[in-house]
């Protein structure tokens, strides 16, 4: 089966080189090929009842943690905000 | 006997009479790790002054009179995916490399309530993916029975730790085989919980309706007594199961006989090497010597269970490893032109192969036009291979089954062959589809003197009869064995 692999990378937000690009799209060609032994079952997909999930009330909890804290992994912080490039013109 | 080759269960009488302190413990593991893990690099954090720290406090709790939890005092070892506050969780990614959690996982805070000793942070395949611990970007973990192969993986350092004796017992996760195929590798315990009875709070996160956190150990009794402190309900996990829990390690009796044992003759065709089935079928032979009743069953969907879990775990990964942006942790390119080219080039340089593969494909089988065809029929398959397991659970308690097709590898055999890599995991994907608990035991050694891992799947919830299968076993034949290093 065809995969256009760069409109997949595309989507992924990745970039393969030109030198990666045969060896991806090969590997890539084995992996659909395996996916593609599963067979087509041809019901609907109902919601599981047996596996319902309790969610937890929508309430804020505040004072875990300190801003500093959340943002001490951040490659780029400025006046207590994340950093990223220009995106509105 | 040194105190580093004991197991738990030992350890904690000889702490509870005050015959030994956690301190001492605590100090042979750290040497024991500093003299052999130069060799196995299971480790990618040490966390040596903070754990004789938190040995020395557990000490004290003890000298005062206080009541302490069974497993306090004892140093264990965490696979780098769990967050742990204040330590690195670098998933062995570029990509999370200086990451330090300002947060712990709820198995965390369960295990230091307990006052069991945090070691440090065990090596695996990036993100989890993988079955060799060889996509790791920082290092390749060797396994202790034979330097020259690969321990398994995802989580290959913890499973190699636990039997290098370089920690007492391990945290792993398993999405599709990571703790039990690496303890096949190595010749330890490893358990794969029920989905929903450990949280996956703070487990970062691969495909998460699979994904789920279990313990490795020297011993049967180990893992269960490590199970019965991770285990419960978190409502910081939506999908933690709402239910009490009894204590597994309290009802291991070694006795079973009447027990029915189903052997799926699916799972031991033409993949699975001669050895390996010798192996596991002399397991079940012992313990029907010992009163079990063995009987063949079938799982006819079996062989459909890679491909749906590919698709599955794949779909799931590629959204979840969608935050991994360079915005607000992790790593981020240092040349970019705009938002979108900061994104590519922070992934395309962040993530490894294996890792980007899998994104690939979930992107794919979610894309506009090929969802019905994959993910779905997938969802689909899912069901009816759970189905088909909850069938064979009416007639049998345990289905016994080789975790894992052969025994370890050598490193680089299968490194450029993803799809061959992918097969080591036929035994055991099938029990993460289904959600079900299943445990892998040593049962000897195949032709090279590598061990082979017996699998025991019982039914949701029923860890403690695939336990209580495993100890008799581990009973009858008397332990298992240790590597030379």
């Amino acid at each position: 089966m065809d995969i256009d692999i760069r409109h997949i990378a595309k989507l992924s937000r990745l970039k393969i080189s030109d030198d990666e690009f045969a060896k991806f799209e090969n590997e890539m060609k084995g992996i659909v090929d395996m996916v593609n032994t599963l067979p087509q079952l041809g019901e609907d997909l109902a919601i599981d009842e047996n596996n319902v999930m309790q969610l937890r009330q929508d309430i804020a909890e505040t004072g875990k943690f300190t801003r500093d804290e959340l943002f001490q992994n951040a490659p780029q912080v400025k006046a207590g905000c994340l950093v990223v490039p220009k995106t509105v013109e | 006997m040194e105190l580093y080759e004991m197991t738990a269960a030992q350890l904690s009488e000889k702490l509870e009479s005050k015959e030994i302190s956690s301190c001492e413990l605590t100090q042979a593991v750290i040497d024991r790790i500093n003299s052999v893990d130069g060799k196995v690099k299971a480790y990618l954090t040490v966390n040596a002054e903070e754990a004789i720290e938190q040995a020395k406090a557990v000490d004290n709790k003890r000298i005062s009179g206080e009541k302490l939890p069974k497993l306090a005092g004892i140093p264990i070892g965490i696979k780098d995916n769990i967050s742990t506050k204040g330590i690195k969780t670098t998933c062995a990614s570029k990509m999370l490399e200086n990451y330090v959690p300002p947060f712990d996982a709820t198995v965390i805070e369960k295990i230091k309530a307990s006052d069991m000793v945090l070691l440090g942070k065990l090596n695996m395949d990036e993100f989890a993916m993988g079955s060799s611990t060889e996509n790791s970007y920082f290092n390749v973990t060797h396994n202790p029975f034979d330097l020259d192969k690969v321990p398994g993986g995802s989580s290959g350092g913890s499973a190699a730790a636990v039997s290098a004796r370089e920690a007492i017992v391990a945290l792993g996760s398993d999405t599709g085989g990571s703790i039990r195929q690496p303890s096949a590798n190595c010749g330890v315990v490893g358990l794969k919980p029920t989905y929903g009875s450990v949280s996956r709070y703070g487990l970062v996160a691969f495909a998460s309706s699979l994904d789920q956190i279990g313990p490795i150990g020297k011993s049967v009794k180990d893992v269960a007594m490590v199970q019965d402190i991770i285990c419960g309900r978190d409502k910081m996990d939506a999908t933690s199961a709402v239910r009490e829990y009894t204590s597994i390690a309290d009802s291991l009796t070694g006795d079973v006989s009447g027990v029915k044992i189903g052997i799926p003759n699916e799972y031991f065709g033409e993949a699975i090497d001669d050895d390996v089935k010798t192996a596991v079928m002399n397991a079940v032979h012992e313990l029907e010597k010992a009163g079990a009743k063995v009987c063949e069953i079938s799982l006819p969907s079996a062989k459909y269970a890679l491909p749906a879990y590919y698709i599955i775990s794949s779909a799931e990964a590629s959204s979840n490893l969608a935050r991994f942006d360079g915005v607000r942790y992790g790593y981020r390119a240092k040349d970019y032109t705009d938002l979108v080219d900061m994104y590519e080039k922070t992934r395309s340089e962040g993530f490894g192969s294996e890792v980007k593969r899998r994104i690939m494909l979930g992107t794919f089988v979610l894309s506009s036009g090929y969802y019905d065809a994959y993910y779905k029929q997938a969802k689909l398959m899912q069901r009816k291979i759970a189905g088909e397991y909850k069938a064979a659970f009416n007639e049998v308690d345990v289905i016994a089954t080789p975790t894992a097709p052969f025994t370890a590898c050598k490193i680089g055999q299968n490194i450029d062959d993803p799809l061959k890599m992918y097969a080591c995991d036929i035994c055991t994907v099938t029990v993460n589809i289904a959600g079900l608990p299943a445990v892998s035991l040593p049962c000897g050694m195949d032709r090279s003197n590598m061990p082979v891992g017996l699998q025991l799947i019982g039914d949701s919830f029923c860890e403690d009869k695939i336990l209580g299968a495993a100890y008799a076993y581990e009973k009858l034949i008397g332990g298992f064995a240790a590597p030379t290093l």
